[in-house]
């Protein structure tokens, strides 16, 4: 018998012998090179950390590869961080060449510190997801190819911080990144009655509409849906696989920015919409990415030393970043849910 | 949650509800047999460990006894 | 093993980012269920939809999540991932590891699953992607033996995650290591056993950095902060200005209440303790030269969430500081949120987040709810409309009678 409730494992048996030793004592921290980081306790110890990208979709013959490094160069000692990336972490700063050159060697990627973009934190998408309005991996590798050269250099005004979610619930924090890619449904479920005849519990399929669109409809022993007030959710093909609301002809990727979690300077700020639908061009999503480098190389062309894609258009003003990004306005970008008065403009102030 | 040994009679009775029932959410169980829903909750706690209830998850939790309610096919 | 083609996932082996279609491809070498997974992928990427469905019923005895059932919807034609579930396991505090722990996952996962992992998922835990009913209960049995234990889903306290904390960081102002497992630990009920009207969900952060994005992604965000000033060792500060670093531009101009002074003659930073908001910007940009003042806890945020229903959340202050230096310190902390979940679970609807409960009921019946006095620090600004609810107590206080003595 399983024993139960015993918690994750005790952290402190997976801390490096240097971590245990210099814990709470760290002074500072510097970043020698691109996806190093130097962090220094305040008795001198060093401490080399090792930042590789991962697919976050990983085999454990991955894993078990990544495990042979750490054993020959950590002591057998590593971390995820918080972006899916892996740190091998080394407490013999003379180790630290030569696992830089047996990483490239294996073609594992150093980068995503400082100034850079890191891993882009995602949700399933197709690969696992039951609601999914777009592939997940697949528009992470496809944007990150092609943004690489700002993951191993630190060339970028800020640190940018990318999220994508698969449709509209937007798990993953997409909507406080400095870049959010979001999968979008647009049209509503499509109702298979003779699905639902068979043995949907109505009930349950009713209550688990978020906007009350749902309602019974006792003559066809089915539902009807109030097309005005569906949002696209999926919640409802959760409760039953009668409701299908993909829609491969319609669904497809919305872009916000500036959105932010840190309190650095200015407190932390959702993502907002500027491009409101990007078509799923797999396996390479070419509009998506396309339209990702554009705001990318605009933000750094213009950005301030320091300025993160939400602050730097905050000071110019939105109005400013349409115009510059060349991106159409339309009312589709204005919002129309619950809190959409605080976004109106209610000054006479601003610019063209 | 309640802590400790869960009240045998509000055990029986939440077996009982549940066996007139297809399934059911915690509170409501509380309300129809007049407990609290710490003490149901507990209750549940030992059900399941036991096998004779089990949770379910769609769209929110609830509780039925085992095997009661399919899984989609 | 299956020899069909995948045209379009090879497309998404070139470039330099690492591919997950490689991993899949690396796991299908075992698994016929990987290798029946890339056929399903395959065939959403030409039809440019999913074909995963999501069901309710499959768990261990004893625990009412950490396994979220999924079936393909075509089980005829992919009868290896008709049943292809998710198992979430509690990772270490930090997502620290030595190999021989990840070892025993990959050996586990390796007989009893597809050999396809989340490292790890947007909540914290390590995800397994891809088993079969019947194998659920004996994975669980040998994760637990090898001293492993399911993360949470459904609607319960969701696994909670940290950042790395005092483990590697001169910011950290808690040890959120041992907050995340000393915490996780307490609930383990709450955890494994869903009773509430939704999930809940717990992240800490060291510091105003908030690298777990807790205010963004949890419904409690326990954030690091100090009380008193922050300190300056003006050696290091010249050191900064001998490296040609510019202090006026970078640090001062960029600081949001301007507290902070150079003295280019004297190359010595002053600061205004009492207009700092402590929001790290100076300290990131002169880790040498300024740190956190010396009486450190946390800020307790309340209500963040993603955007499924009533649009997103960030969470708000509820409690402007308090201490979380030892375990004893912890013990406030969960009697607050004990109190919280209490009031949620009697006045939340189903599916209702703390966030849009109180944002429905209000705040005044929250704070009353939990018996947490208001303070100035929970709001940006007060109210702009005069539509307070008032109580009789308040009215015995504050009213006077038509001879205009008190009441």
């Amino acid at each position: 018998m399983a024993v139960l409730d015993q918690g994750p494992p005790h952290y402190k048996k997976m801390l490096p012998p240097i971590v245990q030793e210099n814990y709470g004592q760290w002074k500072y921290h510097e970043i020698p090179s691109p996806g190093v980081l130097k962090h220094v306790s305040e008795n001198g110890a060093a401490l080399y950390s090792v930042r590789v990208a991962t697919p976050r979709l990983v085999s454990i013959d991955f894993i078990r590869d990544v495990c042979v490094i750490a054993d020959q160069y950590c002591d057998g000692f590593l971390r995820w961080t918080t972006r899916n990336n892996i740190e091998f972490l080394v407490s013999d700063e003379g180790k630290v060449n030569p696992l830089l050159a047996e990483l490239e060697a294996k073609g594992l990627r150093v980068g995503g510190t400082g100034h850079s973009i890191s891993n882009i934190v995602h949700t399933q998408g197709w690969v696992h997801c039951h609601t999914p309005a777009t592939d997940a991996s697949g528009v992470v590798k496809a944007v990150m190819d092609d943004l690489y050269e700002y993951f191993n250099t630190m060339k970028l005004p800020a640190k940018l911080k990318m999220g994508l979610a698969c449709c509209l619930n937007m798990c993953g924090a997409a909507h406080c990144s400095d870049i959010a890619i979001v999968g979008v449904h647009r049209t509503p479920p499509r109702i298979n009655h003779e699905v639902i005849r068979k043995g949907t519990e109505i009930p349950s399929l009713v209550a688990s509409c978020p906007t009350g669109a749902i309602r019974p409809d006792p003559k066809n022993k089915s539902v009807i849906v109030n097309e005005d007030k569906c949002m696209y959710c999926g919640n409802c093909y959760t409760m039953s696989p009668a409701m299908e609301i993909y829609d491969p002809k319609n669904d497809g990727i919305a872009i916000l920015i500036g959105g932010k979690t840190s309190n650095a300077r200015t407190a932390p700020s959702f993502s907002r919409m500027v491009i409101p639908f990007l078509p799923n061009t797999a396996p390479r999503w070419p509009e998506t990415t396309e339209a990702i480098r554009k705001i990318v190389e605009l933000w750094i062309a213009n950005a301030r030393k320091g300025e993160r894609v939400g602050e730097w258009v905050e000071r110019i003003g939105w109005e400013k970043f349409f115009s510059m990004a060349e991106l159409p306005f339309s009312d589709m970008l204005i919002d129309d849910y619950i809190f959409s008065r605080e976004t109106f403009r209610t000054s006479a102030s601003f610019k063209y | 949650m309640a802590r400790g040994p869960a009240d045998p009679e509000v055990k029986a009775k939440v077996l009982e509800y549940l066996g007139k029932v297809q399934k059911a959410k915690s509170r409501d169980v509380a309300v129809a047999i007049g407990a609290t829903k710490s003490d149901v909750d507990n209750a549940v706690k030992e059900l399941t460990a036991e096998d004779l209830v089990e949770y379910l998850y769609i769209t929110t939790t609830f509780i039925c006894l085992k095997g009661k309610v399919q899984t989609p096919s | 093993m299956t020899e069909k083609k995948t045209p379009l996932l090879d497309e998404l082996e070139k470039g330099k980012w690492p591919s997950f279609v490689t991993e899949i491809k690396r796991a299908a070498v075992k698994s016929e269920a990987a290798g029946e997974l890339l056929q399903v992928l395959e065939r959403s990427y030409n039809e440019r939809r999913g074909h995963w469905k999501h069901g309710g019923i499959v768990g261990v005895r004893g625990y009412g999540g950490g396994v979220i059932g999924r079936y393909v919807d075509e089980p005829q034609t992919y009868p290896n991932v008709a049943e292809f579930h998710t198992i979430r396991l509690l990772q270490p505090s930090g997502w620290f590891y030595n190999t021989k722990a990840l070892r025993t996952i990959c050996d586990i996962w390796e007989k009893h699953g597809s050999g396809l992992t989340n490292m790890h998922g947007s909540t914290g835990d390590i995800i397994l992607l891809g088993c079969k009913t019947e194998h659920i209960q004996p994975i669980f049995d040998e994760f637990s033996e090898a001293g492993f234990d399911l993360g949470g889903s459904g609607s319960c306290l969701r696994t909670p995650n940290c950042c790395v904390g005092p483990g590697r960081c001169e910011h950290a102002c808690y040890d959120t290591l041992e907050a995340c497992y000393n915490i996780t630990n307490e609930f383990m009920d709450e955890l494994h056993r869903p009773m509430w009207p939704y999930k809940s969900k717990i992240k800490f952060s060291g510091c105003a950095n908030d690298c777990t994005s807790s205010i963004a992604r949890s419904d409690c965000s326990v954030i690091g902060t100090w009380r008193d000033t922050l300190r300056i060792d003006q050696d290091a500060v010249k050191e900064y200005v001998a490296k040609k670093f510019d202090i006026q531009e970078m640090v001062c101009d960029k600081c949001p209440t301007r507290c902070l002074t150079f003295n280019a003659s004297t190359q010595e930073l002053s600061v205004v303790g009492e207009d700092c908001t402590r929001c790290m910007h100076c300290i990131n940009m002169m880790p040498k030269a300024i740190r956190a003042g010396k009486e450190k806890g946390a800020t307790i945020l309340i209500g963040g969430k993603s955007t499924i229903v009533q649009s997103a959340f960030m969470s708000w202050v509820i409690v402007p500081f308090m201490k979380m230096e030892t375990e004893d310190d912890f013990e406030p902390f969960k009697d607050l949120m004990r109190r919280i979940w209490e009031w949620w679970d009697e006045n939340g609807k189903s599916r209702e987040r703390i966030g849009e409960t109180i944002y429905r009921l209000g705040m005044t019946k929250f704070l009353q709810g939990i018996d947490v006095p208001p303070v100035p620090q929970m709001v940006f600004r007060p109210r702009a409309n005069p539509y307070v609810f008032w109580n009789q107590d308040d009215l015995d206080r504050s009213g006077t009678a038509l001879d205009g003595s008190k009441l």
